[in-house]
């Protein structure tokens, strides 16, 4: 779509003006996600995936390629479906080379979140496989929580958290925030780069 | 149009020059795309933009029947299927917090004012470095039709504000965006009868069938509580009395309140002609709590219709529905019972597929119940059908014929969902069984006769019990169970706890929603309100655990065994919740 020659001279006129004027007090569209890096000790724990198999959280997460977690929930309003979204856009990204990443979701609501409602959840979001969504009792999933530092007692003050485990050394790759398939997609990069 | 639209959204976003470009840019970009939306489309009745408005703000489909296309943080493509308005605005329109983000109403009589928002997550310092209330808050002038559909296409409000991030962009065409904005100029305009800035007028429902004493359990802690609530709003107008001049605000947290009772008699194909009666004659703003020992689906019905919220009644027989909204249950009653005992069979590591299950059902309502649970999630495992037989009470006395059934059907586990005349004979059932075979029977069905299992069998029966097992230490504001550790025992079965629930009912959750209801006296709200609260410890369970759309709150339904002697300990077999 071409813009119309007067809508391009607004645009000039414009951009003067914004570099002139001051900016406007910094809005929420202007804040990065934190990053940092850690090392957690995972713990041993056995959870259940959406198809209600049992999985060891260990072996999920130690990977030759990189394992992205974030913890979230069913039936949550604001924040999980952003996430999943973001998930949903680097699955999409990375197309055929979905396989080289291992997306995990935990949930928070562990009393609510059977195999059932978990499945529904990922085909909600047109999950791809690689995307595995885990429950299990309220003590693994704290223990879990605890692990990562990212306890929160109730789930209704739970915040956007998204973690890499980068396959060289197993490091964590700690992001705060919420980000652009961009950014999300430069993260995955950087926990492949060599 | 909808191609020009999109392309024109994408290209926005592929934009580098910033926010601050972007911004000054809107009113230039937009003024191409005409004013349609300023008007509701004039080829469709009001109820047609409404049922269509409705289904885009709560379901994410278009009136053409596709998806909403939206699109977080400039480039995070999603389809309005997966979540939609309604998933954060919540079905009243009024706006959630969760998660530290604060999601500002949406509807007309919020939008058309100024508004000023609470500090959210992604709010940041101002340039001086503070951050403090004063100025996180954002304040918007009002909105027109015309800045409406601007911030739903672009994030913008009316001064260029640009919105949290979580906030999705919707490309829709002017016609679309006519639409929905005229659903959310309806949505909440009218506060729902049975409220008013004094009062709300509430009842509570009773059937015949329900003993007196049962009666007086549900009635005592319901009338304490509207005679509390009374007492606080005559209190407050003695503070104003007295020249004490409260804020604006306080006069929201009183107000007084009426119960009604609506007594339900003869068959329940009569109810829903009596409740519209009762309906009619005094709207109420909700249900508090209620009582019955038969089905309380015409109840549930016709709160349903009527979108009257009701409020944790006591029922064995609550509607099991993912999408029913009005009523609010302790849990799913008989139905869980059975559905615990699918899920711990499922992960006995003990049983395989090749072991034979024998459910016998007693031909009661209960009986059935308790097999509806199993049977759903004996399903969702994908494991086989059991070998179901359905019995009179009569033919479960005939033990020979049991013996019969027991020695056909050679089951190493055998449910037993019936009640408790069938508990002298038990010993010569597990006789039948295999060395290893096991025995479940429903704590909820047998009652106070569960604790007369013989004892020569307890360690071959397996039980359900839908109520708390660890010591619950009392509530911290006092009362009849204050700070006093309490303690599940064998006296526990049989007691249908009814003024212990409806107190937790009404203090622990209800109360929650009508304090924080403030002035926006709107049924849907309040349910909205009290499905975002945190959990909660209560007596009788051992957690209630909340959301949008969940109306069981006790999610869970310990499988147990009983230890030695006449008051026997109850012996944990499962996890409270299992998956």
């Amino acid at each position: 779509m071409r813009i119309p020659f007067h809508l391009k001279s607004a645009l000039v006129a414009i951009l003067l003006c914004v570099c002139i004027l001051p900016a406007r007090p910094a809005q929420a569209a202007d804040i990065k996600y934190k990053r940092s890096v850690e090392r957690y000790n995972v713990p041993d724990v056995v959870l259940i995936n959406q198809d209600g198999k049992k999985v060891r959280l260990q072996s999920l997460l130690n990977s030759d390629v990189p394992v992205i977690v974030d913890f979230i929930y069913g039936t949550c309003t604001t924040i999980c479906p952003v996430l999943s979204a973001g998930y949903v856009n680097l699955q999409r990204k990375l197309d055929a080379d979905s396989k080289k990443v291992r997306l995990i979701s935990i949930t928070i609501d562990p009393e609510n979140d059977s195999p059932k409602v978990m499945k529904e959840y990922l085909k909600r979001f047109r999950a791809k496989p690689g995307w595995d969504f885990l429950t299990g009792s309220r003590a693994d999933i704290d223990t879990v929580m605890r692990a990562f530092n990212a306890y929160i007692p109730d789930k209704m003050s739970h915040y956007p958290l998204n973690l890499i485990r980068m396959p060289k050394g197993g490091s964590w790759v700690r992001l705060f925030g919420l980000m652009s398939t961009k950014e999300f997609m430069n993260e995955y990069l950087l926990a492949t780069a060599k | 149009m909808k191609d020009l639209i999109r392309n024109k959204f994408k290209h926005f976003f592929r934009v580098t020059f910033g926010h601050a470009l972007l911004t000054v840019m809107i009113p230039l970009l937009f003024s191409t795309f005409g004013h349609a939306e300023s008007v509701p489309p004039n080829d469709l009745s009001h109820a047609e933009i409404m049922r269509l408005g409705e289904r885009m703000y709560r379901e994410g489909i278009l009136p053409s029947g596709k998806v909403m296309e939206t699109f977080i943080r400039g480039d995070v493509a999603v389809d309005s299927s997966a979540f939609s308005c309604s998933s954060c605005h919540l079905r009243a329109g009024l706006g959630s917090f969760e998660g530290g983000v604060v999601t500002p109403p949406t509807t007309g009589n919020k939008l058309y004012k100024p508004y000023r928002r609470p500090p959210s997550f992604g709010d940041v310092a101002d340039r001086a470095g503070r951050f403090i209330y004063a100025k996180t808050a954002v304040e918007r002038p009002p909105y027109t039709r015309e800045t409406l559909a601007t911030a739903l296409r672009f994030g913008t409000d009316p001064t260029g504000q640009v919105f949290n991030d979580v906030m999705p962009r919707y490309p829709l065409t002017d016609r679309d965006m006519s639409i929905l904005i005229s659903y959310l100029e309806a949505l909440s305009s009218e506060p729902s009868p049975g409220a008013s800035s004094k009062q709300f007028k509430f009842a509570t429902i009773i059937t015949d069938d329900v003993s007196q004493e049962d009666r007086q359990a549900l009635l005592l802690p319901l009338q304490t509580f509207i005679a509390q609530k009374n007492q606080q709003m005559g209190m407050f107008n003695d503070f104003i009395k007295f020249g004490y001049s409260p804020t604006i605000d306080m006069q929201f947290a009183f107000r007084s309140a009426t119960l009604d009772i609506w007594e339900l008699k003869g068959p329940p194909e009569s109810w829903p002609g009596q409740l519209a009666a009762y309906y009619n004659a005094n709207p109420v703003f909700a249900v508090l709590g209620g009582i019955s020992n038969s089905d309380w689906r015409p109840i549930h019905e016709f709160c349903e219709a009527q979108r009257l919220p009701c409020l944790f009644p006591i029922t064995d027989f609550p509607v099991v529905s993912e999408t029913d909204w009005y009523t609010y249950y302790f849990n799913k009653g008989y139905t869980q019972e059975g559905e615990a005992v699918a899920r711990y069979l499922n992960r006995l590591e003990t049983i395989s597929t090749e072991t034979p299950v024998l459910q016998i059902i007693q031909d009661s309502q209960v009986g059935k119940a308790l097999a509806a649970g199993f049977r759903k999630v004996w399903k969702e495992c994908e494991q086989q059908e059991v070998t179901t037989l359905t019995l009179s009470s009569q033919q479960l006395l005939d033990q020979a014929a049991l013996d019969k059934l027991l020695t056909k059907h050679k089951p190493e586990v055998l449910i037993l969902w019936t009640d408790a005349e069938l508990l002298p004979n038990l010993p010569a059932l597990v006789a039948k069984l295999p060395a290893n075979g096991i025995v479940f029977v429903s704590s909820g069905y047998l009652g106070k006769k569960t604790a007369t299992i013989p004892e020569n069998v307890r360690d071959r029966v397996y039980i359900t019990y839908p109520y708390r097992l660890t010591p619950y230490v009392g509530s911290k504001v006092g009362g009849f169970d204050a700070k006093v550790p309490i303690l599940a025992s064998s006296k526990d079965f049989g007691n249908r706890r009814i003024t212990s629930r409806s107190i937790a009912m009404l203090q622990q959750t209800t109360l929650q929603g009508l304090n924080l209801i403030y002035d926006n006296l709107y049924r849907d709200h309040l349910l909205d309100i009290m499905s975002m609260q945190m959990d909660v410890t209560v007596r009788d369970y051992e957690r209630f655990s909340f959301g949008p759309g969940q109306r069981y709150v006790s999610k869970g339904c310990y499988i147990i065994q009983l230890g030695p002697g006449l008051d026997p300990p109850l012996l944990q077999r499962s996890n409270w919740v299992m998956y």
